[in-house]
Order: C-alpha cells, then sequence, then structure tokens
C-alpha cells in the first residue's frame, strides 16, 4: 500500500474520468499579483468589460454571478476536466467526501453534450428501478440535461438518501422518452468481484478506491486457494472501469509488480512531479496476467494497464483505453467561501515515459467485443481525443501501431467474447491465431 | 431614425447591429473591487499551476465570454477577431447553411432554419443541437467558433451532427453551402387575398414589404379583401425595421417601447400617420419560431387591433441587445441592454404573444417538440418576465380525415374571407 506516498502531498489528486470519484482538498496559498505585470494589459481588458456590463446591462447585475460566471468560463474553457466549482458545489464535495451524501448510483458520462448511461451500478436504486447501460438521461426532475456538463448533471442526481428524484429517459428501441422516479440511497462503493473460471482466476475492478487494494489481495488469495497449485494465470478486467483514487491504483500495480516505477506525474510546480515506485513482492508469483480494456477504461485503470504493460507484467487486451491522463486538484478560493478552482496540473507518464494522455493504452492483442455496435455514431464513442480543448500528449512519442482486432466468429454467440478470449489465451485452448497476434503486437512497452 | 445606435433584436447571432461608443464607467464600489480581487486571485493561480503554460489572452477573452453568457442567453463577448468579421458580415452575403442559432449551456442549438436555404431543405428542425460540425464534437466552443465553422465558401461541403431530442440517436447530415442571401420579402397572391411572408428583419425589410403591398394592389385590384402577414419562424432581426413595418401598417398610436437602465436605453417609438394597406384586414400568423422584432410587430398590431392575430404563442424574446464596442483592439460586448414593452405595457419577456385565435398547426406535439419546447422562459439564465396568469385556451386543430399542406394559412384565409373554420375538436 502506498497510502503513505499520498499523504505525503498536500493535495490528494482526483483521477476519475468523470464518474463522480472525488478528491481531497489542496490547501494552496493563494498568490496575489506579485507576478501580474505582463499581465496587466490582459486584466485591464477584463476590467473594462466588467464595468461596461456593470453600467449597461439591463438589470443591476450581482457583482458575484459576474465573477463567477467569469471563473467557469476561464476555467471551463482549459480541457474538458477542469472547471469552477461555486461555493454551494464546493460544499456538496465536502459532504461527498465525509460519506453522507445519496445517490442513484449510476455511473454516467455526459462529454458530448447527451447525458448517457455508461453503467448503471448493481443494487442501487438506479439499477432497481431498471435504468440500462446508455439509456440517455434527457431530463432531470423535468429540467433538460441535453448539453449540460458532467458537475451539473451530477449535482441534479445526487441528494440526500431517502429524497426522491424523476429522470426522463430516452432509450434505443423505446419510442417516447419515459420518467423513472427513483429514490435516493447510500450508495455503497462499488467492490472487487471474483470468480474462478476454470483454471484461471478471474478479478473484476469496476472502480478503484479506498478498499480496492485489499479487494485484490483478497480476491487473489481466495482464488489460489480454490484454483490450487494448477492455477494458469488471473485476468484483471478493466472494462468499464472509469477510474478513481490514485492509491487504488499504484496499489493494484504494486500487487502484481516486484519493484520499479508504477506510474509518475508532470507538471509544473514542483508537487506536481512526483514517481511512484512498486515495493517487492507480486502476490501473483509470477503467474501470466492478462489485463481487459476498453474505450471505458480510463485514469486510474490506465495507469495500471499502463504499468503492467511496460514491465511486460501483463498482456493487454481488449480495444483502446479512454486516454485521461491528467491530474487535477482541488485548490479553494478563500478558503473555499468563494468555491474552488477543479484544475488540471498535471500528466500522468508510464514507466516508458508514455503519456496516457489522449493516446490511451493500445492493447497487445486487439480483440473486439461481441458487444460493439459498428452503427454508433462517433458522438457515442467517447474517448479523450476527440473532446474539444482536450489537452495534448506532450511525450514526443508516436502512438503505438494498432493492429486490427480479433473478431468474433460470427457464425457463434459469445456471452462475453473478450473475455473467452481472455481464458483461451491463458489456459492454452486457444490455438495459433493468438501466437501470431502475440507476435505482431506484442513489443507494446516501447 | 434619429438615434446614433441601431440595436439588435435578433434572438440570434448573425443580425448584426450597429455600434454604440459608450464612455467607459470607472467607479465600482467595494464589494466589486473584492469580486475583482477574487477573479485575480483565480487568474494568477490559473497563470502558475495549469499543466500547461495559457495566454493571458486566451484566459481573459475565455473569462470575459462567462461573464457575459453567463447573464442570459443572448449576451456574448465578441474579441477582437470576431468583432471584425462581424463588421465584414454585416456589409453583405456569405456562404453558409441557413441557420438561426443559439447556444445552451456550450451545445448549439437551432433557432429555426432559414427559409429557402441547404439548411431548410436538409430537413433541420427548430430545437435541433448541433453536436458536430465534420465529425469534430463541437461542444464548449463559442458560438461564434461554431458560426465561422459553419461558413465557408459556396459550394463547399460539410457535414453537421444533429441531436435530435426524441431521436434514438445522433445522425449526421451533408450540407453544401449556398450563398445565403440576406432574407427577402416573399409575397404572392391568393385569390383576392395578399400573402406576405417576412422571413427576418433586415435593413432591406421594410422596403421588401412596401413593395410587396404596392404589387399584391396592382395584381389583384381594387377587390382585394385583406392579408396575412406570416411571421412564423421569423427570429427577428432589426429593432428599427420591426417599427417601420409596424407603422406602414399603422395610422397613429405606439409602436413600442424599450427600457434599460440608462437614459439612452428608454425609448418610445410612434406609428405616423398613414397606412399602405388602406385600412383593409389584416391577419399576422406568428408560433413558436416567432421571436423578438417580430414580436414586436404582432404585439403593435395586436394592441391596436389594426390586426388579428392567429397560430400559437410566440418565443417570447423581448429584450434588446446592443454591440458595445470596447477599447480599440479589445473586442465588443453583445449585452442586453433593455426589454420592450407593447403599446398597452406589456412586456413580451418570456411570455410571448399570446394570439387572439390559437390555431396549431398539428406538428406541435411531435414527441421531439414536447420534451423541448423552444421559448425563451425555457432558456437557462432567461431574464424574468412579468408574472401573468396565463389562460391556455386549447387550439382549433385540422379536421381529422382532411389534408392540410398549412393549416394555419388556411385557417387565415378562412377568416379573410369572413367564413372561420370549425375546430376539429372544440365544442
Amino acid at each position: 500500500m502506498r497510502t503513505e506516498m499520498a499523504l505525503k502531498r498536500v493535495a490528494l489528486i482526483s483521477i476519475g474520468m468523470g464518474a463522480g470519484f472525488c478528491a481531497g482538498l489542496a490547501l494552496l496559498p493563494i498568490a496575489y499579483g506579485d507576478d501580474l505585470a505582463g499581465s496587466q494589459k490582459a486584466l485591464q481588458r477584463f476590467g473594462e468589460a466588467y464595468n461596461v456590463v456593470r453600467e449597461r446591462y439591463v438589470e443591476q447585475p450581482e457583482d458575484k454571478t459576474m465573477i463567477e460566471g467569469a471563473i467557469n468560463g476561464m476555467m471551463s474553457n482549459l480541457d474538458p476536466h477542469s472547471s469552477y466549482f461555486d461555493p454551494k458545489a464546493f460544499a456538496d464535495i465536502t459532504v461527498k467526501t465525509e460519506g453522507q451524501y445519496g445517490g442513484v448510483g449510476l455511473v454516467i458520462s455526459a462529454e458530448t453534450g447527451v447525458v448517457k448511461v455508461v453503467q448503471p451500478i448493481d443494487d442501487t436504486p438506479g439499477s432497481r428501478a431498471g435504468i440500462k447501460k446508455d439509456d440517455i438521461i434527457s431530463a432531470i426532475d423535468g429540467v433538460t440535461m441535453m448539453g449540460k456538463n458532467l458537475d451539473q448533471v451530477q449535482q441534479k442526481l445526487r441528494g440526500l438518501a431517502g429524497s426522491k428524484v424523476t429522470l426522463t429517459i430516452t432509450r434505443a428501441g423505446v419510442k417516447d422518452p419515459f420518467d423513472v422516479k427513483i429514490v435516493r440511497a447510500a450508495i455503497q462503493v462499488e467492490s472487487v468481484k471474483y470468480k474462478r473460471e476454470g483454471d484461471v482466476g478471474y478479478i473484476r475492478i469496476p472502480a478503484f478506491n479506498e478498499q480496492t487494494v485489499a479487494g485484490v489481495e483478497h480476491a487473489i488469495r481466495d482464488l489460489k486457494a480454490q484454483i490450487g497449485p494448477g492455477i494458469k494465470g488471473y485476468i484483471v478486467d478493466l472494462r468499464d472501469d472509469g477510474g478513481g483514487v490514485l492509491e487504488g491504483a499504484i496499489g493494484v500495480s504494486d500487487a502484481f509488480l516486484d519493484g520499479g516505477e508504477v506510474v509518475s506525474t508532470r507538471g509544473r510546480r514542483p508537487q506536481d512531479t512526483e514517481r511512484y515506485d512498486a515495493k517487492a513482492g507480486d502476490i501473483a508469483e509470477g503467474r501470466p496476467v492478462v489485463v481487459l480494456v476498453n474505450g471505458g477504461t480510463a485514469s486510474a485503470s490506465e495507469i495500471v494497464a499502463g504499468a503492467l504493460q511496460d514491465h511486460k507484467r501483463a498482456i493487454i487486451m481488449g480495444t483502446t483505453s479512454f486516454g485521461k491522463g491528467s491530474v487535477q486538484t482541488i485548490t479553494p478560493l478563500d478558503n473555499g467561501e468563494e468555491g474552488a478552482l477543479h484544475m488540471t496540473t498535471a500528466r500522468y507518464f508510464t514507466p516508458s515515459g508514455r503519456s496516457i494522455q489522449a493516446t490511451g493504452i493500445v492493447p497487445d492483442i486487439a480483440v473486439a467485443s461481441n458487444k460493439d455496435d459498428p452503427d454508433e455514431s462517433i458522438l457515442f464513442n467517447e474517448t479523450e481525443s476527440i473532446l474539444p480543448h482536450h489537452l495534448l500528449p506532450d511525450d514526443n512519442k508516436p502512438p503505438l501501431a494498432q493492429t486490427a482486432p480479433i473478431k468474433p466468429d460470427p457464425a457463434k454467440t459469445y456471452d462475453d467474447f473478450q473475455l473467452s478470449y481472455a481464458v483461451g489465451y491463458l489456459d492454452g485452448k486457444t490455438k495459433s491465431r493468438a501466437v501470431a497476434a502475440t507476435k505482431t503486437t506484442g513489443a507494446g512497452g516501447n | 431614425m434619429n438615434r446614433i445606435a441601431l440595436v439588435s433584436v435578433g434572438a440570434a447571432a448573425g443580425f448584426a447591429a450597429a455600434f454604440m461608443l459608450f464612455p467607459m464607467a470607472h467607479g465600482a464600489t467595494d464589494g466589486s473591487y473584492h469580486q475583482l480581487d477574487l477573479f485575480r486571485a483565480a487568474f494568477d493561480l490559473v497563470r502558475k499551476d495549469y499543466v500547461r503554460p495559457v495566454s493571458d489572452t486566451e484566459l481573459v477573452n475565455n473569462s470575459i465570454e462567462g461573464m457575459v453568457s453567463g447573464l442570459d442567453p443572448h449576451s456574448s463577448y465578441m474579441d477582437a477577431k470576431a468583432f471584425n468579421d462581424l463588421k465584414i458580415q454585416t456589409t453583405g452575403q456569405f456562404g453558409g447553411l441557413g441557420l438561426e442559432v443559439t447556444q445552451e449551456d456550450g451545445l448549439v442549438k437551432v433557432i429555426a432554419p432559414i427559409d429557402d436555404t441547404p439548411a431548410a431543405h436538409a430537413g433541420l428542425k427548430t430545437g435541433d443541437f448541433i453536436g458536430g460540425i465534420d465529425g469534430v464534437p463541437i461542444q464548449g466552443i463559442s458560438l461564434d467558433d461554431a458560426i465561422s465553422k459553419m461558413r465557408g465558401q459556396p459550394g463547399t461541403k460539410v457535414t453537421i451532427t444533429i441531436l435530435r431530442p426524441g431521436a434514438k440517436k445522433p445522425f449526421d447530415v451533408a450540407l453544401t453551402r449556398a450563398v445565403i442571401a440576406v432574407d427577402a420579402v416573399k409575397y404572392h397572391r391568393e385569390g383576392d387575398l395578399g400573402y406576405i411572408r417576412l422571413p427576418t428583419f433586415n435593413e432591406k425589410t421594410d422596403q421588401g414589404l412596401e413593395q410587396a403591398v404596392r404589387d399584391l394592389k396592382r395584381q389583384i385590384g381594387p377587390g382585394l379583401k385583406g392579408y396575412v402577414l406570416d411571421l412564423r419562424n421569423n427570429p427577428g432581426g432589426l429593432l428599427d425595421e420591426a417599427v417601420a413595418v409596424s407603422d406602414d401598417l399603422l395610422n397613429s398610436g405606439g409602436i413600442v417601447t424599450t427600457k434599460g437602465r440608462t437614459a439612452g436605453d428608454n425609448s418610445r417609438y410612434d406609428a405616423r400617420g398613414g397606412d399602405i394597406t388602406d385600412g383593409k384586414p389584416i391577419v399576422v400568423l406568428i408560433n413558436a419560431g416567432t421571436a423578438s422584432a417580430s414580436e414586436i410587430v404582432a404585439g403593435a398590431l395586436k394592441d391596436d387591433k389594426r390586426a388579428t392575430v392567429i397560430g400559437m404563442t410566440s418565443f417570447g424574446k423581448g429584450s434588446v441587445q446592443t454591440i458595445l464596442p470596447l477599447q480599440p483592439g479589445n473586442g465588443a460586448l453583445r449585452l442586453t441592454t433593455a426589454r420592450y414593452y407593447t403599446p398597452s405595457g406589456h412586456s413580451i419577456q418570456a411570455l410571448g404573444i399570446a394570439p387572439d385565435i390559437a390555431v396549431a398547426q398539428g406538428d406541435e406535439n411531435d414527441a421531439a417538440t414536447k420534451l423541448q419546447r423552444e421559448s425563451e422562459a425555457n432558456l437557462p439564465g432567461h431574464l424574468a418576465g412579468e408574472k401573468q396568469n396565463k389562460k391556455e385556451v386549447p387550439p382549433v386543430k385540422a379536421p381529422a380525415g382532411k389534408k392540410f399542406d398549412d393549416f394555419q394559412l388556411s385557417y387565415a384565409l378562412d377568416l379573410l374571407h369572413g367564413k372561420p373554420m370549425k375546430s376539429a375538436d372544440a365544442n
């Protein structure tokens, strides 16, 4: 566990793709204009506009509203993950980290103006109400969500446990939008799941939180006990894992690595440039590992995939990951009285120095899903690199070549082709095709 | 017109205004100094700590845009380049798609396709969102940037991705840019009635109306029974043209008043003598796409009882935007500076003009329209209107089993002939 490493930093950092995994607070002194000489002219332009609005706007504008609008405009145009938390949003986050808050239990994305359900979390009000993956939330309590950003949507979804919220759902194949009433509940953080697949151990990590490392360690111990010494290897399923806390990603990588770098961050502030290393000891005792990734694998998940790929500790299978390789820090303004800046301050780099940002993790063996819908518009296949104003990778490395994916046999039906393929790969039942694929794409770490 | 500044009352970008030079105001209060300090602190943090260096110009542009666009859906900032483009654009024609658009939470939304343009031919609709241009999502970019991406040389191709509320998934529409002529007034004879459509209010609109009336009088002769003035899906434009059009049809009385916070923003416009239609009956057609300058005309003719207004309640954009240039090189604000009021003193803002006779076209209850009923009152951050107890009268509907090309127009023509249709389900 690398908790001590994380606590050493003043700021805990948020690395969720945006599924609501939040951050601690960076208590940084606010620097007042000591080196602003060069920007005086720009600030004067701002002051001029501010004065014109105060003088001429049809109603006397609130100074506070104007400045909140200005800071919001400045932040939200930096990149898709930077934003301004107004005092209320900031207070909500503080409450949320104390665990008092209720929600509906939906992992959502809102990156292209459409609020879409990425995954209903098992055993939550959302999944019990029948909300499905790929449903579009067109309105919440009668207010349209078209064009809203993730923060705004999450604020509407959250509320006290026991309170009610009505979602208007647009579902493919259903003609008219329909309303679903949901009672919010405290959402149990998603836990690690595992099962035996023949002689292979399967471990699913739905998100990275404070319990994830312990969950993975427990899963491996139990799978070893169930399968015995004949265990052929492990599958770590990171598909649709939108990320979570950094310590979880480092701890899980560490569990499978015997040493060496896991990840490093680089930013402009000294405290944003840091390197995290693995300790000795591989709880999987060197058994083969396959990591499953897809376009929903983001952030903390990409750190794990990148670290295990660069150290050649695992074969990465699936489709290219999302590409969220940036770190956001929350900086309160005026001790939080005036809200806080949620700002990208660093990028992640894998041990070989590749930036995850915008590029994502390219699988060693590309394997298509049997669930892919080829008709989906680009707007629904979200990746970091298609977001407006996305941050560039900044690693001067060409993206890894991507090979044509191995596709499911159209004559057969599969429950989960990628998983079947991974199991076959580990227990040696998958034939020549996999071997050939390994030869052509296996040099992923370079 | 005796005002130096023309003011823009278009519901959307693209209908430009002339420029008002205003002396800068100084003298902020203590509270506003604290707020400016807060802004400086945030600005400084971003300059120092953001993952990559960002230019001061970019930060301040985005800040001003955020400050202004947060005020209401019609206020925005143009940086120096956008302001220059605007000046060029007002001088003539451009290659484009023919969409009137606005912005909502970072998404570009269609107010109305302009008649007889590539957008209208391709079937784009009021309430559609534009999610991408040429395969690139455009959420979060400024309205001006989105507009400039849609514009280009006539004949060139562009693909836009449409998110239509109620549609299962986004879909692409391929369009070829065309010269978007400043919309001309259209008219034709309908038997012994004159039909005149004003698609927008630009410098040529009043002139076009006068020409249309002269020509229809000549075509139909003394048996001319009346006129239909079609303002449906007219998103507005120049205030002065709305005043001139109203004036042409009124003999006297008020047309509109504007009220803001400075003396220069308070004006009253009255009709001069002379009605170019010689007092013949007029029916004005409106719908939810009738906005702004169009609502001034509808409101003035309705209050004076000069016309019978039929159709559906209008959009409800009762605010005036003025282009306020900052110091040279600093761009300009397009800022809401006043509300306007009909002669009887009603604000149009957020309420719209209610028709004298509600007549439905028949497409109002599409799932898409219901989910996303387009009106000022539904826009986030809209200016509040007056409180009013709305008496919703169920609209007249087309009789079942009968096909109408344009039911509202058919209704208007029958009304002018003195035989109003019965509603399908009115009793």
